[in-house]
């Protein structure tokens, strides 16, 4: 079983399908729930507080802005984490977590990086394109057992 | 329960999406997220401008144009994004003329950071409300009966007697003890408009002493600087309606104020940098040997472009003028350039945040070293109006303001 | 630990929110089930989640979704209606994703039949300039 970072860090489709080979997907809301249920903090919504964008500074220097720093809280760990990767080019409705391209960009880069295989891919149009998709995904993940 | 509009990127992974909250409840509101649909988002452009890369600041953007077509959904907004973010910068300042041309409604323009707490938006938040709650107040232009202000600065107390529409005394001393300089000063303004404190009918007081100030004299109105300094600025400025810009560079911070028919459609509110203050000033008179009341005047003699100044800094920037004047620099050249300095880094940093609308009225005690509104005339391009009684322009408002209370 | 996950059906699926949660009521499982409009959202033990996502993804192997979720179901911070409107931000990207899960549903139903060749995206060629200079006499002349 090999950790595969998702880029969107938060897409359904992809964390499904890495799930379904058997793999396990790094995907942020699983660290968004260990800040929400911690009972310590009571910062809402997201339990975020300046200590995050802190922790951020492992990954961006201080004068990259407190919001890239503290989604890089959230995700560079997942990055350090990652045996491999899927990157999906921009669609253009990203939000959220995923809802600032600087940081965007910096997952990007330090997941390239790194070193570790990466699939790019685009979300597809139509359905042969989904199913090269699905398909290249297939065989990309089968390639890390 | 006022509703202040969020638009804003970055404020919850910044940490301080709780502070925000907080500062809004304080002051009796509550933040609030206009709904948009994903197409509103993915078509932003068509209704606002523009696209960029990150989804959150098109959010934003698409609450801007949902608030504008729905103007019932909020009575105020507050724009927020990252500090340092270009992409940000750029689509903050849109947005907040967006909403300004296109209705009423108040906004608050603010660059934050990890360290952002509730106190320091609590200013912004409380002008936001006033300007929502009290805007029936807000339009009184006329000051009736005998009332007083005062204002409680961080560097200076000031205050004044207003009687039937004109000033008839005022006071001003340094802040030492915030309420025997209070005490101080309106005794002084009392003397010279030789009225009894007893027979005051209403007293308003501002400035960052309000709160101990207003408890201590039992004063009807007890209000932040924003709201009261524009009032004050627009009535002595003879410019009540219409638009106008009040720039009040004051000993700890600074404000800048869209003005529109007395009321503060924008401002922002600057405060960590004594190098944008007055305090720069009073640091190069002493180093002059001039008292501070005549570096003004010598400004006016000097050409600021004779000084090389390698910062904005209260340090690092008299340094340079100090190494100027070692090296033969003349004082006015030097004063000028502390003029200029301090003008400058309020251009740059604060002026880009709100509309700026002639006239355009200098307020505040650094109003009256002449060198700084010729300065500030130079960077925009235009004439910059100094009020009579400018420096005691929170007294002013607060007096005229709290006449409009006793009416009920 | 107690986790969060969606699990979200295509459009196209014959298998409703409804369906799901009467399968996680009728085994027994120990979990909090939340209907949406996308499907639903269960809260409970990881493992007893896990065992629930394996039982339900059997129903329609390739028209059901499973999506991890931070908060638990209905968590007040993250309410629309307690925090003033406004849908939260990752609603949009569920959105997005879920009006490709038709597309993504028949090419996994697919994968067990013959491999055919994707359409090749259509070239994107810039205009050769001699071509470009004489459409702009033509237009012109």
């Amino acid at each position: 079983m090999a950790k595969v970072i998702v880029y969107p860090p938060t897409s359904m489709i992809l964390s499904d399908l890495v799930e379904r080979t058997g793999h396990k997907a790094l995907v942020v809301p699983e660290q968004v729930r260990k800040l929400v249920t911690s009972t310590e903090i009571e910062s809402p919504p997201l339990n975020m507080t300046p200590e995050e964008p802190k922790k951020g500074l492992r990954y961006a220097a201080v004068d990259v802005p407190s919001g890239v720093r503290g989604r890089m809280a959230l995700i560079g760990p997942l990055i350090e984490e990652a045996d491999a990767a899927i990157i999906m080019e921009d669609p253009g409705w990203l939000t959220g977590c995923a809802g600032c391209n600087r940081t965007n960009e910096l997952v990007r880069l330090l997941i390239r990086t790194k070193g570790i295989p990466v699939l790019d891919l685009k979300y597809p149009e139509n359905d042969s394109q989904a199913r090269e998709f699905v398909r290249k995904i297939k065989a990309f993940l089968e390639g890390l057992k | 329960m006022i509703r202040i509009a969020e638009l804003s990127c970055g404020a919850e992974y910044s940490g301080i999406q709780k502070e925000i909250e907080r500062a809004a409840e304080t002051v009796g509101a509550k933040i609030v997220y206009p709904e948009v649909s994903l197409d509103d988002i993915l078509n932003v452009e068509e209704k606002f401008g523009v696209r960029v890369s990150s989804g959150d600041l098109n959010m934003a953007m698409a609450r801007a144009v949902r608030i504008v077509e729905n103007p019932d959904l909020a009575d105020a907004v507050i724009v927020m994004t990252c500090f340092r973010c270009a992409e940000a910068a750029i689509i903050r300042s849109e947005i907040r003329k967006f909403i300004h041309e296109r209705s009423r409604i108040p906004v608050l323009s603010y660059s934050f950071t990890e360290r952002t707490t509730a106190e320091t938006l609590l200013t912004r938040m409380e002008a936001l409300v006033t300007t929502v709650k009290y805007r029936g107040l807000l339009g009184r232009e006329r000051q009736t009966g005998l009332t007083a202000g005062i204002d409680s600065g961080s560097t200076t107390t000031k205050s004044v007697v207003m009687r039937d529409n004109q000033v008839i005394g005022t006071g001003w001393v340094p802040t030492t003890e915030v309420i025997k300089s209070a005490e101080d000063a309106f005794a002084a303004a009392l003397k010279e408009a030789g009225v009894q404190k007893e027979e005051v009918q209403g007293l308003g007081v501002t400035g960052y002493g309000r709160f101990l100030v207003g408890k201590h004299f039992n004063a009807r109105l007890v209000q932040e600087e924003i709201t009261v300094n524009s009032k004050g600025a627009v009535f002595l400025a003879d410019a009540q309606q219409g638009p106008a810009t009040v720039i009040d560079i004051g000993g700890m911070d600074n404000k800048a104020i869209a003005v529109q028919d007395g009321i503060p459609g924008g401002f922002t509110m600057g405060g960590i940098c004594a190098g944008a203050s007055g305090r720069f000033l009073e640091l190069t008179s002493r180093r002059l040997g001039v008292d501070i009341t005549e570096l003004g005047k010598l400004a006016l003699k000097g050409n600021y472009q004779n000084v090389a100044m390698n910062s904005y800094c209260i340090v690092f920037g008299t340094q340079s003028l100090v190494n100027s004047l070692s090296m033969g620099c003349k004082p006015e050249d030097v004063a000028m350039a502390a003029c200029h300095s301090v003008a400058e880094q309020v251009y740059e940093q604060q002026l880009q945040e709100v509309e700026v609308k002639e006239p355009v009225i200098m307020v505040g005690g650094t109003s009256l070293i002449e060198g700084l509104p010729r300065a500030m005339e130079e960077l925009l391009h235009l004439k910059v109006k100094v009020p009579p009684h400018a420096q005691y322009i929170g007294a002013v408002g607060s007096a005229l303001l709290v006449s409009g209370l006793l009416e009920g | 630990m107690l986790v969060t996950k969606y699990i979200i059906t295509s459009t196209e699926s014959s298998i409703l929110p409804s369906d799901i949660a009467m399968k996680i009521y009728g085994s027994g499982y120990d979990l909090n089930v939340k209907e949406t409009c996308f499907g639903v959202i269960i809260n409970g033990e990881e493992k007893v989640v896990n065992e629930a996502v394996r039982e339900i993804r059997a129903l329609d192997p390739a028209g059901i979704f499973i999506k991890d979720r931070g908060f638990p179901p209905g968590d007040p911070r993250r309410c629309r209606g307690r925090r003033g409107g406004g849908a939260r931000p990752g609603y949009y990207m569920i959105e997005s994703e879920s009006k490709l899960l038709p597309m993504i549903s028949r090419a996994l139903a697919s994968e067990a039949g013959p491999e055919e060749k994707a359409e090749a995206p259509l070239e994107r060629k810039p205009l050769d300039i001699k071509r470009l200079e004489e459409i702009i006499e033509e237009e012109l002349s």
